[in-house]
């Protein structure tokens, strides 16, 4: 579990790492918190021949909310948002997820942006973005474009930055005040990745009907899933238990799980439905409580 | 803490003496085998097989040498004309076919990850880089993937020449079991199925060998529990005598039983040490060792158990199927053996029909692993004798109790050679029982029921054979190695005192508990005792190892009888300097006073003074000079300590998931040497144990890839998924051990996975469900609710 030979270069802000990855090519690997590239490195299942180093940018690396939006820089370390106030008030499904997401070591080491430009479908940074509607900026040789979420996230590891485009921050819509989040994951232990992960975000309004629900699934598909069918099912009802049950039922038909050793794809499948259920009820209690 | 004998007045002994070797280990000050270097050390690294079966038609390592920082490559044929085929120390079975493979692969490999080729490096790295650089051709032959594949009717063969896949089968007999299970009320039975996992160290496995031409001698440091055997080990493989091969263990991150086992690892870097005339450093890492470590517990016990309608067990009978792999490792089919020894557990059985048969498969070699077989005994009567309540509409408890042997039928013969030494197992029982109670656990569990919630208790009585074993018994039930301790016990001319033996620490604090017993055995302040383990030139024989729950039992034995004529001599010569009766003197931190005139006394030092240095005037002419004693103790029997444990759980019906919420154990080790480190044994048995009921599987596919290489996937339990512990004791010490201990270092892991089983059962009480198959996932555990939720029967 040594890694193969490979050359080290450092880049000090976001142009000079995207410069790098100009002169290197697909050869090249970002390095940000390591906590997924080194142990396949390690595994020689990763084999950049050159790593770039993004740890000493100054540019990648904050938290900034307006009135509309939550702005998070890729270099800003997990653990520094989950416990971040602004993130947490704006979007509170942040810290949620990241409470599941490996353990506080790999949280104060591991990347806002490492975890996204990662890629895995089951990892919960990714399934919040893709919840929420969310929209990554990513810096190329000819400038910045903003991708949204759904469209960044191709397959297993596999995203729409070009080789030469290094992920430069994401931009998060605020949430309504009092928005119930819930996260629902399953995983064999806390912190390993989700067999299948849920989270919901909804707001109902002052006649208790839903006018905000957003819902994803992680670990069941190539990507995070947009659960838009559900989503839709709920929008605009009070959110009675049939609704629920129905659109737990809409969700598992819009996923498409594969097996591996944790579970089937048929458990994946009946697992969609309880969690997206659990998490819609358990978003709604948490909104009540919050209004309390 | 509960102690239902009277506490004796001691200093030392019985009492929660925190760990002697803590304070380095937990400050990072301990030297473990990565930390060590030697001077001209290089490094090797192993290339293993990607294919389960296939013939090797070619090996090109041509390329590899080439690599700048390469020393030399070695295949299995430059290794067979140094090395002979692995050993094989355990022949439980009469007539067994034994297969024996090299430490490298030479024409064909039988699992995935054998060793077909090494390379010694300047580092680990260029090591690694090199194996990439070998080629090698295999020719596929057919795989045998698991074990009902094996045992098909037209099924590929692992060896040719032999008539099937089985290596051997026995059975056991006692009484009549046919005639029990003719007249029974009540059968039950099942198949169990504990999957495949490994002891799992932190630390995986390493050694660092030097073997010098010039000199002929072999020094390795070796990560290892069994020192001596290990050099016995070497000494036959590679054909130098025994005093030539020196081994010595730093300190062990951990060992389970895994790193009882004899690896290839350790020959392989002699052999490139010898061939580069450099020591050679070869580490197992973590990816390796699910491959290159022994397997473990992977076996399918199909039984079935004869009751009366009163209770009464008539019989147990049925086929133990232990899962072994493309070759035997050093201790053959010994724990499948062992789990059909146990599987009558506590219980009086008078008709027993026990069979073993041992498979070859397509998988890693099967080895040791804390527990070693009993666990899945456990498994057999354990559930057996849930089943048989049901059926009889009986309490559990109570069905447990009535079957016990009664403390006055001790030495109690259970049928199936081990026979059990001293015990009061219902009382055991009723303080497990009384302790559930008065932790408010079936209140909790009423409170949860009416809340909806799937709560469950779950029961198991467990025994653990310790003590391993009678020498010439292990022999007759065919073990090729001994079982005593040996001990030296010296005092010094300081008057200071060092213990040397043969048995190893793990980091289970045997050095704690020999200090502890030799400070109490003579009278010296515990601070004044150090001791030495893990080198061969200097410390004495162990037969066996540090296994089998033999280190306070055996190692202790023979430090307290070592101690007790040293600390006959310490008074001769103290009587002398005092001019009085050694009867009438007494030895107290560390000094010999005439009883009752404090006054009057001598230091340990002056003792020391005057057995090494100032003989004239001080030493009895009578008395030999120094201050030393050995011991070989041999025991007459193995020990057998019980325990009743019970978990409380909670199911999750719909996603199938258990949380492990609570969990007791009433235990009975005989005399406890020191119970902060008896709980601390108790509690991190207990979390491998729910590692291998509830997450821990080496997964394979129908290729005999293992699909679970990384702790991404082969599951240990974390703190977060481990309960709560609390322990109650109770001592009936064993008769025939000087000090009266039993071995408890294994008891976690033997209880631990049946009664996960009996809480979830108890938990889906109403559903009926039976869970028969180790590590209980939740993708199993829903398809059994749904099973039982849908009518169809789940055993």
């Amino acid at each position: 579990m040594k890694p193969p030979p490979f050359e080290y270069r450092s880049a000090h802000d976001s142009a000079e790492a995207v410069n790098l990855l100009t002169e290197y090519g697909d050869d090249a690997k970002i390095l940000a918190g390591g906590q997924s590239l080194v142990p396949l490195m390690n595994f020689r299942m990763a084999r950049p021949s050159v790593l770039i180093d993004i740890n000493q940018t100054h540019d990648m690396t904050h938290i900034r909310a307006d009135d509309g939006h939550l702005v998070v820089g890729a270099m800003t370390r997990q653990r520094v948002l989950e416990r971040d106030q602004t993130a947490g008030s704006a979007v509170p499904l942040l810290p949620a997820a990241l409470a599941h997401s490996g353990h506080t070591t790999n949280r104060n080491r591991g990347t806002f942006g490492g975890s996204l430009a990662h890629a895995d479908p089951a990892a919960e940074l990714p399934t919040v973005l893709v919840a929420l509607g969310g929209e990554l900026t990513v810096q190329g040789p000819s400038g910045k474009r903003t991708v949204p979420a759904e469209d960044f996230f191709l397959a297993p590891l596999v995203t729409s930055l070009e080789y030469n485009e290094i992920l430069l921050s994401a931009r998060l819509p605020r949430l309504p005040q009092g928005t119930g989040v819930r996260v629902e994951e399953l995983a064999r232990r806390h912190g390993d990745f989700a067999i299948v992960s849920v989270m919901a975000a909804v707001h109902l309004d002052s006649n208790g009907r839903a006018d905000l629900v957003r819902i994803a699934a992680g670990g069941v598909d190539s990507t995070p899933i947009r659960l838009h069918e559900a989503e839709a099912q709920l929008s605009g009802t009070a959110l009675d238990d049939a609704g629920i049950d129905a659109a737990a039922v809409a969700a598992a038909d819009s996923v498409h799980p594969t097996d591996d050793v944790h579970g089937s794809a048929s458990y994946r499948l009946e697992m969609v439905r309880v969690l997206v259920a659990r998490a819609i009820r358990s978003a709604i209690t948490h909104q009540k409580e919050g209004h309390r | 803490m509960t102690t239902t004998t009277e506490p004796k007045s001691t200093k030392y002994a019985g009492k929660p003496q925190p760990g002697i070797d803590d304070p380095s280990l937990l400050t990072g000050s301990s030297t473990y085998m990565d930390d060590i270097t030697v001077p001209r050390m290089i490094e090797g690294a192993v290339l293993r097989s990607p294919v389960a079966h296939a013939r090797i038609t070619r090996i090109d390592v041509s390329k590899a040498l080439e690599l700048p920082g390469v020393f030399d490559v070695i295949t299995g044929n430059d290794l067979v004309e140094i090395a002979g085929e692995q050993p094989v120390i355990w022949y439980p079975i009469p007539e067994q076919r034994i297969a024996r493979a090299h430490a490298l692969a030479t024409d064909t490999v039988r699992w995935v990850g054998q060793g077909v080729a090494a390379v010694a490096a300047v580092d680990r790295y260029v090591a690694e880089d090199a194996l990439e650089l070998i080629e090698v051709d295999y020719e596929p032959l057919p795989v045998v993937a698991d074990l009902e594949q094996a045992l098909a009717p037209d099924a590929p063969k692992l060896y040719e020449d032999w008539p099937d896949n089985i290596s051997g089968s026995m059975t056991l007999t006692a009484g009549d079991a046919d005639a029990a299970f003719a007249e029974a009320d009540v059968v039950v039975g099942a198949s169990f199925r504990h999957h495949p996992g490994y002891g799992c160290p932190i630390e995986t496995r390493g050694c660092i060998s030097n073997w010098d031409v010039f000199s002929g001698r072999l020094d390795v440091w070796l990560g290892t529990q069994s020192p001596n055997l290990a050099r016995e080990l070497f000494a036959q493989v590679l054909s130098v005598p025994v005093s030539k091969v020196r081994v010595r263990t730093p300190e062990i991150g951990g060992g389970f039983g895994l790193k009882f086992d004899f690896y290839p690892e350790g020959v392989i870097a002699a052999i490139l040490s010898r061939r580069s005339k450099r020591p050679v450093k070869l580490l197992e890492d973590r990816q390796e060792s699910f491959v290159a470590s022994s397997r473990s517990r992977d076996m399918r016990h199909d039984f079935e158990m004869a009751l009366r309608s009163d209770g009464t067990i008539l019989g147990l009978r049925g086929t133990a199927y232990g899962v072994l792999g493309g070759a035997l490792g050093t201790v053959g089919s010994g724990p499948p053996w062992a789990s059909v020894l146990t599987s009558m557990g506590p219980y009086k059985i008078p008709n027993q029909e026990l069979t073993l048969k041992a498979v070859m498969t397509n998988r890693s070699p099967y080895g040791s692993y804390r527990g070693w077989g009993v666990p899945k005994g456990n498994i057999v009567h354990e559930r057996l004798i849930e089943l048989a309540a049901r059926k009889l509409g009986m309490s559990r408890i109570e069905l447990r109790r009535m079957n016990f042997p009664a403390p006055e039928e001790f030495p109690y013969f259970s049928g199936a050679a081990f026979t059990f030494d001293s015990g009061r197992y219902a009382d055991c029982l009723d303080l497990a029982t009384s302790a559930v109670e008065e932790r408010g656990w079936n209140e909790l569990q009423r409170e949860g029921r009416e809340a909806g919630r799937s709560i469950g208790i779950g029961y198991g009585f467990h025994i653990e054979p310790g003590a391993y074993g009678p020498s010439r018994v292990l022999n007759m039930v065919g073990l090729d190695h001994s079982g005593f301790d040996e001990v030296y016990v010296r005092m010094d001319s300081a008057g200071k005192v060092t213990v040397l033996s043969g048995q190893i620490s793990t980091g289970q604090g045997t050095h704690t508990t020999y200090a502890q017993l030799v400070a109490e055995g003579l009278g010296v302040p515990i601070e004044d005792v150090t001791v030495v383990t893990g080198d061969t030139e200097s410390c004495p024989y162990t037969g066996y190892g540090t296994g089998g729950s033999r280190a306070a039992t055996l190692g202790g034995a023979a430090i307290v009888n070592a101690t007790g004529r040293l600390k006959s001599k310490i008074l001769r010569i103290g009587a002398e300097l005092l001019e009085a009766d050694p009867e009438d003197l007494e030895l107290e931190d560390g000094r010999v006073s005439v009883r009752g005139a404090a006054d009057s006394s001598v230091s340990t030092a002056d003792i020391g003074y005057s057995a090494y240095r100032m003989l004239n005037g001080r030493l009895p002419e009578s008395e030999t000079p120094t201050l030393e004693e050995v011991d070989v103790f041999d025991p007459a029997n193995m020990t057998t300590s019980y325990a009743c444990t019970a978990l409380l759980v909670e199911v999750d019906r719909q996603t199938g998931a258990v949380k492990l919420l609570d969990c007791l154990q009433a235990h009975d080790a005989g005399v406890i040497i020191n119970p902060l480190l008896a709980d601390g044994q108790l509690a991190g048995g207990l979390a491998q144990a729910f590692g291998g009921g509830l997450f821990e599987e080496f997964v394979y596919d129908d290729d005999g890839q293992i699909r679970t290489a990384s702790f991404m996937d082969y599951l240990i339990p974390s703190a977060t998924d481990i309960p709560p512990f609390h322990f109650y004791h109770q001592e009936t010490p064993a008769p025939h051990i000087p000090g009266g201990m039993k071995g408890l270092g294994e008891a976690g892991t033997i209880a631990g996975v049946s009664v996960v089983g009996s809480a979830i059962d108890d938990a889906l009480s109403d559903l009926g469900v039976t869970v028969c198959e180790f590590p209980m996932t939740p993708p199993r555990l829903l398809e059994l609710i749904r099973a039982a939720q849908s009518g169809e029967a789940t055993t």
